[in-house]
């Protein structure tokens, strides 16, 4: 198995105080899917955007394809951005843009300031992300405002801005947390089935215990910023999904 | 049954409170610093009652010669009207390409360094602090009399206003798209284009709008220092009490004004629909 990320010693310090991740190990091979769970407040967020540096870590080292994430320069760092697809809590799409244009954000990374400047795609990535569009369902929505669809609509364009990127590894953070029981399922069962088939690595922020169980070839436990949990799903007992949310258990099943 | 027993204990009780206690307080305290502030204000200007009383007779007559209408200026007036106008368009434009740029750095969820951002929103308030017609006064030691020095003096206050107006906006939209983009690995250029502008262009357009008015009554303003147009011409009426062709100017300026508000409303709706 070829690793794709490697983090080693990885601490986060926000303003001097809060120590949101305290020596965060992990190696994350190529085509696994990986379930990140923990109360609230335990650094989720805050580890997957220190992998791509929307946060900037404090210390340690971030290791992707063997590259130093924490060394990289702009433009180094712009090309490591472009290969590592996100998806939000909160689908992050511009509002006022066709959901075709949303999708064919997820090559601007590849693009020049001014060729992304005036939209200049090429007719073959305009097929591709009309193609993966189609794939989950939102073909009749291709030219829609993305304003316009609803929650499960909009996280599916999501994933298809992060597949345009063809990515070899894909961030989510909470995907699945401000919608409904059923669209919910709908985007999980995107996210895996894509990344299984494209052998695209995952990590995939969750707070929902049972859902992490469905859907991870592996799950990690934080808690206060500590990795407190690292196996197989059928490893994960009750008694350490206490442990992990302790003092918070309501978390466990919410939303499900 | 519930409400008249309230009703006849609340007739004997003691009456209720409705408001916030503090609020009216501070309410009572806003009252009267106003209130000290008239007083002393009063006392400071040493207001003479007998001039007003005889400025007040006067004002028939002032009026009465303002009926007295000459077009003998006419297309002369016209020009100065549209010379003010353009003026202000001329300026309005100007600071739109400056501000616009400056806004992004400016604004918190955008700026590339956040010293840079602080200084130039520092730099924007003092620029407001000063008043236009002293801007212009600037411009016209500098450059001389004449409607660039208008369109010069009118970019500083203009600017500043855009930069504030513009961050804001940018501001309201939050980090959610930006991070979208910065996570495709996106230039600050795709960021601010592709990301933010689509959502906030309407919102300019409008702000831009509400400048240009503001502007269009600065600029007949600001004729009467030296910026050329028509406040330039209405000065000189009124220098030598020439009210036949104040009259017409004052006409003039009234119906621009009606004009301008009017088609900028229409853009406005228009734009309303639009965003919606
Ligand atoms: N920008 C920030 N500035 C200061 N502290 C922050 C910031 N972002 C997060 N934190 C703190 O860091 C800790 C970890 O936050 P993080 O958002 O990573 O948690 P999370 O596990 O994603 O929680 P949730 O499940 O609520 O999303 C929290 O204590 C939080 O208050
Ligand atoms: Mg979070």
């Amino acid at each position: 198995m070829s690793t794709i990320l490697k983090i080693i010693n990885l601490t986060k310090r926000y303003n001097d105080e809060t120590l949101a991740l305290e020596g965060i190990n992990l190696e994350v091979s190529r085509g696994e899917f990986i379930s990140v769970i923990g109360p609230s407040g335990a650094g989720k967020s805050t580890l997957l955007r220190c992998i791509n540096r929307l946060i900037e870590p404090t210390s340690g080292e971030v290791i992707f394809l063997g590259q130093h994430v924490e060394k990289a320069n702009k433009a180094e760092l712009r090309k490591i951005r472009a290969q590592i697809g996100m998806i939000f809590q909160h689908y992050n799409l511009v509002p006022r843009l066709s959901v075709l244009e949303n999708v064919l954000h997820g090559r601007l990374g590849y693009m020049s300031s001014i060729k992304g400047l005036f939209s200049l795609y090429s007719e073959e990535e305009k097929e591709e992300a009309i193609e993966w569009l189609r794939k989950v369902g939102l073909e009749k929505e291709i030219f829609k405002r993305a304003d316009e669809l609803s929650g499960g609509q909009k996280q599916r364009v999501g994933i298809c801005r992060a597949m345009m990127q063809k990515p070899k590894l894909i961030l989510a953070d909470e995907p699945i947390a401000s919608l409904d029981p059923k669209s919910a399922e709908v985007v999980m069962e995107t996210i895996y089935h894509n990344c299984i088939e494209l052998g695209i690595a995952c990590l995939v922020n969750l707070h929902q215990v049972e859902i992490a169980k469905k859907y991870s070839t592996r799950i990690i436990g934080i808690k206060s910023g500590k990795l407190v949990f690292d196996d197989t799903p059928d490893k994960l007992t009750d008694e350490m999904s206490r442990f992990i949310y302790e003092g918070k258990e309501s978390e466990m099943y919410q939303h499900q | 049954m519930a409400v008249s027993q309230h009703s006849v204990k609340g007739s004997r009780r003691e009456k209720i409170s409705i408001g916030h206690k503090r609020t009216q307080r501070q309410q009572r305290i806003f009252f009267f610093s106003v209130l000290i502030l008239f007083i002393f204000s009063i006392v400071m200007i040493d207001i003479d009652g007998s001039a007003i009383a005889k400025g007040m007779e006067r004002l028939p007559v002032i009026l009465a010669s303002l009926t007295q209408i000459s077009f003998e200026h006419f297309l002369e007036m016209l020009a100065g009207m549209v010379t003010t106008v353009v003026i202000a368009f001329l300026a309005v434009l100007f600071s739109f390409v400056i501000s616009f740029f400056l806004a992004f750095l400016v604004a918190n969820n955008t700026t590339p360094n956040r010293y840079l951002g602080l200084g130039l929103r520092y730099a924007v308030m003092i620029i407001r602090s000063v008043p236009t017609p002293i801007w212009v006064l600037i411009a016209v030691a500098s450059i001389g009399f004449g409607p660039m020095a208008g369109i010069i003096g009118l970019m500083f206050p203009t600017s500043s206003f855009l930069i504030k107006a513009f961050s804001a906006q940018i501001e309201e939209e939050g980090t959610e798209v930006i991070e979208a983009i910065r996570s495709v690995g996106g230039t600050w250029i795709h960021v601010v284009f592709k990301g933010l502008l689509p959502t906030i262009l309407t919102g300019m357009i409008a702000t831009l709008g509400v400048r240009f008015e503001i502007d269009v009554h600065e600029s007949v303003v600001l004729g009467m220092v030296g910026a050329g147009g028509i406040g330039y011409l209405l000065q000189s009426y009124i220098q030598y009490y020439d009210f036949a062709n104040l009259t017409l100017g004052i006409l003039i300026v009234f119906v621009t004004m009606f004009l301008l508000e009017l088609s900028l409303n229409r853009i406005r709706a228009l734009l309303r629909t639009q965003s919606s």
